[in-house]
């Protein structure tokens, strides 16, 4: 996943690139993300989330849908 | 503690204290165990997606999520040290796993522009900016570099 200014400047990255403009999301998105993923990573019991646990944190700001599932096949 | 989280600890702390990610054998080496042991373990770390190697390399890992291997766009300086992240969600993963501030220099997607971001106080400085997600999050990891 990118950084980018504007959503005019995604949406001239995905025309350079041929694909359609997929979900965005803001800064304070991001940073729960991170938290959520890595806010353990150097701790002795540290563990990528598992299928349904994303689901759950990417409820948990609003992301949902097949796109943010991760056990999804539409895709 | 098991050798798998024995491994795993001592690679992210390397990464935490050195800035650089560790080799098989610079695990083998500071751990007093065999290399073998420790080619092993990094296989399987893989397969939980808590480190990916080398394409061609498995001796050398290329990410261990969210701490990059190689020199990437996504720059994050932590108090006087200078990590590399594999992606924008990565970029404030480090200070996140770190429990650090931080100040990421990063660029505009598209159009190379400089951008910085800064984690102050535990908390993201508002900036305006956008995160695109490019690829459904059922086939992150079927490139995860691409990704």
């Amino acid at each position: 996943m990118l950084l980018f200014r504007s959503e005019e400047t995604v949406k001239q990255w995905c025309i350079a690139n041929e694909i359609p403009v997929r979900p965005m999301i803001n800064l304070d998105q991001l940073w729960y993300l991170a938290q959520t993923w890595y806010g353990n990573r150097l701790s002795v019991d540290s563990r990528r989330p598992g299928p349904d646990e994303m689901s759950g944190i990417f409820a948990q700001i609003g992301l949902a849908g097949p796109f943010w599932d991760p056990k999804s096949d539409l895709w | 503690m098991d050798i798998d989280t024995t491994v795993k600890l001592n690679i992210y702390e390397t990464i935490a204290q050195t800035t650089q990610t560790p080799t098989t054998k610079d695990v083998a080496k500071a751990l007093g165990i065999p290399l073998s042991d420790v080619e092993s373990v990094f296989e399987r770390l893989h397969k939980k997606r808590l480190l990916v190697p080398e394409p061609g390399d498995p001796s050398h890992i290329r990410m261990a999520p969210p701490f990059s291997g190689v020199e990437t766009p996504f720059r994050v300086k932590v108090q006087e040290k200078l990590y590399y992240a594999n992606c924008a969600w990565d970029a404030l993963g480090i200070p996140a796993a770190l429990h650090k501030d931080a100040l990421i220099e990063a660029m505009d997607g598209f159009s190379g522009e400089p951008m910085t971001l800064e984690i102050k106080d535990g908390q993201p400085v508002s900036h305006p900016c956008v995160i695109h997600f490019a690829v459904p999050a059922a086939k992150w990891w079927e490139d995860i570099i691409f990704t």
